[in-house]
C-alpha cells in the first residue's frame, strides 16, 4: 500500500522532473522555431526530439498532479486540476500550477489538431508556451520550498539561465534573419561566388 | 413546350462535333457577349447543384491547367465537402511559355465565365473569383465582359477579379488561395488541400480557365459531341502554345493526341529536341518527338506530359544545355524561399548547371547535379523542385553529347541568341508576390 508520504514524495519528486522537462521543450522549440540545428542531428530529429520531449512532460505533469491530489496529507480538490485558485491550501500558489496547466493543455491539444487548423492560429496558441514558463516557474518556487536552497536551487536557477539564453538567441537570430523574399536572390549571390551555399 | 423549343434551337445551333477551333472564336477576333449569345446562346443553369457532375463524367474532362486530374471528381470532391464553397477561375499561368490561357480570356472571355457561374452552381458555391494577371488592358477587357453580363442579368454570382502577381507559382493553388484572401501568393504546406479549406478557409474549386471554357461547351453540346475528337482515354480539344523551331508560333486549338510532328511542323522546320509541358516539363530528342502524339498515354512512359500543352522546337543552331541553364536559373529566381530544399538546392543546382553552360565544368559536375536532384526532391510544400528536377534531368539525357563536347570545352551552337522565353525581374521583395 502506498503511504501518504510517498505519495507526496513522487508529487514533488515529478514536480521537479516536469520543471527540467519544460524548460528542456522550451529551448528545443525555440531552435526550431528558428530552423536551427544542434549538433550530430538533422533538422527533422530536433523537431521530433522537441514534440517527443512535450509528451513525456504529459506524462510527468500528470502523475505530478494526480499524485498531489491523491495524497490526503493536504486536501486539494480535483476541480483544481483545471479551475485555478479553487484549492484551500496553497490557494495562489496551486492557482498558478493550475494555470500553467491549462495554457500546456491549450498548445498540446491544438499541436495535436494541428493538420485541421489555420496555421495562424496553431501559431498564435503556440506562444503561449512564453507566458505558462514563468508562471511554471513562480508555482514551483512557491508552491514548494524544496528549491529554495541547495543543489535544486542550483538546478532551477541553471534551467533559467538556459531557457533566458535560448530567448536571447531567438530574439538576436530573428533580427538579424533576411526577410523572406530577399532569401532566394542572396543564396544565388552566394553560390555563384563561391560555388556553394553558406 | 419551351423547353423543347429551346432544345431544339441547341440541337440546331450545335457545331460541328469534329471541327475546330471550338473555344477560340474561328473569326479569331475576340467574342462579344452579343456574338457569344448568338454563337452559344445564354448560360445553360441546371437547376441545382450536382446537377451537372455526372455530364462532365461522361465526356471524360480532365483539367487542363497541367495536372489532367479528371475534372468531375474535383467537383464531386468540393461539393461533398461541409461548408459553402469557393469556386476560382486560374487564369494566371505562370508558365513563362505558355500563353494559352491570355489568349483564351482574351478571344472567349464569355466561355470561361459561363463555365464559371456553372461550376458554381454544381459545387453550390456562393463566392466566384476570377484570378488573372494584373495587366491593367486585360483587367480592362474582362471588367466590360462582366459588365456586359450583368446588364443581360446572366451571372447568378457576382465574380470577383483578382489580380496575380508575375510569378511562376502565382497560379499553384495554394498560392492562389492566399492571394484571393488578399495575402501573397505564396505556395502553403498540405494538407489540408485547397478544396477541403482554400480561400478563408471555404471548400475551394480552382479549375483553370480553359477548363471551365469546355464546361460551357460540354453543358451545351454533350458528352458525345465532346468525345467526336480527342482520344478514347483523353477526349476532346485542347489549347496549346506551339513554338516553331523557326521562331514562329502561336496558340492553337487542337484534339489530343494530334501528332507532335504535325503541331511543330517538323517535316519543314526540322528540330534538335522538343520540350514538351513547359518548364515544370521535359525534353524529348527529335527522333522520339517525330512518332509520339500531343497525349499524356504517349507522353508519361516517358516521363513526360501534356501538362498545359507548350510545345517547343529547339532548333539546331542553339545549344540545349545553355537554353536548358537559363530556365533552371529563372526557375531557382522564382522559388518562394520557403522551404530548405528548395531554398538552397535550387540555387547550388542552377550555378552547377551554368558552370555546365558556360563550360567551366569540372569531372565531377554532373554528378553533383544528380546529387543535388535526389536531395532536393519530394521535399517541398509545392512541385516546385520536383519539376524543376525533372526538366534538368530530361536536358542531361535529351543533350547528353552537347554535355560530353561542354565538358570538353566546346558547343555545338552557332549563336547565343536567347530562344526559350525567360520573363525580366526576379522577385526580390515581399511586394512581388503580391
Amino acid at each position: 500500500m502506498i503511504t501518504g508520504t510517498a505519495l507526496w514524495y513522487a508529487s514533488r519528486a515529478t514536480g521537479v522532473i516536469s520543471l527540467i522537462l519544460l524548460s528542456s521543450v522550451a529551448i528545443l522549440g525555440i531552435v526550431v522555431s528558428r530552423q536551427g540545428r544542434l549538433p550530430g542531428l538533422p533538422r527533422f530529429a530536433v523537431t521530433g526530439l522537441h514534440r517527443s520531449l512535450s509528451l513525456l512532460t504529459v506524462a510527468f505533469l500528470g502523475i505530478h498532479i494526480v499524485t498531489a491530489i491523491a495524497d490526503g496529507y493536504v486536501h486539494i480538490p480535483w476541480l483544481s486540476t483545471v479551475v485555478p485558485f479553487t484549492s484551500d491550501y496553497e490557494r495562489f500558489w496551486i492557482g498558478l500550477g493550475t494555470v500553467a496547466v491549462d495554457m500546456v493543455a491549450a498548445v498540446i491539444i491544438t499541436s495535436l489538431l494541428r493538420a485541421r487548423l489555420r496555421p495562424s492560429v496553431w501559431r498564435a496558441v503556440h506562444w503561449l508556451s512564453y507566458a505558462s514558463y514563468p508562471v511554471t516557474l513562480v508555482h514551483s518556487l512557491g508552491a514548494s520550498k524544496d528549491l529554495r536552497s541547495g543543489w535544486l536551487l542550483a538546478l532551477t536557477l541553471a534551467t533559467v539561465f538556459a531557457v533566458v539564453t535560448a530567448i536571447g538567441y531567438r530574439i538576436i537570430d530573428a533580427a538579424a534573419a533576411i526577410p523572406r523574399a530577399r532569401r532566394v536572390p542572396q543564396q544565388l549571390a552566394r553560390t555563384e561566388k563561391t560555388g556553394s551555399p553558406r | 413546350m419551351t423547353t423543347s423549343v429551346q432544345e431544339a434551337a441547341i440541337r440546331h445551333a450545335q457545331p460541328g462535333a469534329t471541327s475546330l477551333p471550338r473555344l477560340l472564336p474561328t473569326s479569331g477576333q475576340p467574342m462579344s457577349l452579343a456574338a457569344h449569345l448568338q454563337t452559344h446562346g445564354p448560360t445553360p443553369y441546371r437547376g441545382g447543384p450536382g446537377m451537372l457532375i455526372h455530364t462532365i463524367e461522361s465526356a471524360g474532362l480532365t483539367g487542363r491547367g497541367g495536372a489532367a486530374f479528371p475534372t468531375h471528381r474535383k467537383l464531386t470532391a468540393v461539393a461533398s465537402q461541409k461548408g459553402v464553397a469557393v469556386v476560382v477561375a486560374n487564369g494566371a499561368e505562370g508558365e513563362p511559355a505558355s500563353d494559352k490561357d491570355k489568349a483564351l480570356l482574351w478571344s472567349s472571355p464569355h466561355l470561361v465565365l459561363d463555365g464559371l457561374q456553372l461550376a458554381a452552381e454544381a459545387v453550390g458555391a456562393a463566392k466566384v473569383h476570377l484570378y488573372v494577371h494584373r495587366e491593367p488592358t486585360l483587367l480592362g477587357l474582362l471588367r466590360s465582359a462582366l459588365a456586359d453580363r450583368k446588364a443581360v442579368g446572366l451571372d447568378r454570382i457576382t465574380v470577383g477579379l483578382v489580380g496575380a502577381p508575375p510569378r511562376f507559382l502565382a497560379g499553384e493553388e495554394s498560392a492562389l488561395a492566399s492571394r484571393v484572401e488578399g495575402g501573397s501568393a505564396l505556395p502553403r504546406f498540405t494538407p489540408p488541400r485547397v478544396f477541403e479549406r482554400g480561400v478563408h478557409g471555404a471548400p475551394t474549386l480552382v479549375q483553370n480557365v480553359e477548363t471551365l471554357a469546355q464546361i460551357a461547351l460540354i453543358s451545351r453540346y454533350g458528352p458525345a459531341w465532346f468525345r467526336a475528337i480527342g482520344t478514347e482515354a483523353e477526349p476532346g480539344s485542347m489549347l496549346t502554345t506551339v513554338r516553331l523551331a523557326n521562331g514562329g508560333g502561336a496558340v492553337t486549338e487542337t484534339a489530343i493526341g494530334t501528332p507532335i510532328a504535325e503541331l511543330l511542323k517538323l517535316a519543314e522546320h526540322p528540330a534538335q529536341a522538343v520540350l514538351v509541358g513547359g518548364y515544370h516539363g521535359a525534353w524529348l530528342s527529335a527522333d522520339r518527338a517525330r512518332i509520339l502524339t500531343l497525349s499524356n498515354a504517349d507522353l508519361r512512359p516517358l516521363g513526360a506530359a501534356v501538362g498545359a500543352g507548350v510545345l517547343a522546337a529547339l532548333p539546331a543552331n542553339r545549344c540545349g544545355i545553355v537554353e536548358s541553364s537559363r530556365v533552371v536559373d529563372y526557375l531557382a529566381r522564382e522559388s518562394a524561399g520557403q522551404c530548405g530544399p528548395c531554398l538552397n538546392g535550387l540555387p547550388r543546382i542552377a550555378t552547377t548547371f551554368s558552370k555546365l553552360a558556360y563550360r567551366d565544368s569540372t569531372p565531377s559536375t554532373r554528378d553533383e547535379l544528380q546529387r543535388w536532384s535526389q536531395l532536393v526532391e519530394q521535399r517541398g510544400a509545392c512541385h516546385h523542385p520536383d519539376g524543376t528536377v525533372r526538366f534538368l534531368r530530361s536536358a542531361l539525357t535529351v543533350f547528353s553529347g552537347e554535355v560530353a563536347l561542354h565538358e570538353a570545352g566546346r558547343c555545338s551552337a552557332t549563336t547565343s541568341e536567347p530562344y526559350l522565353p525567360i520573363p525580366a525581374g526576379s522577385p526580390a521583395y515581399d511586394e512581388d508576390w503580391r
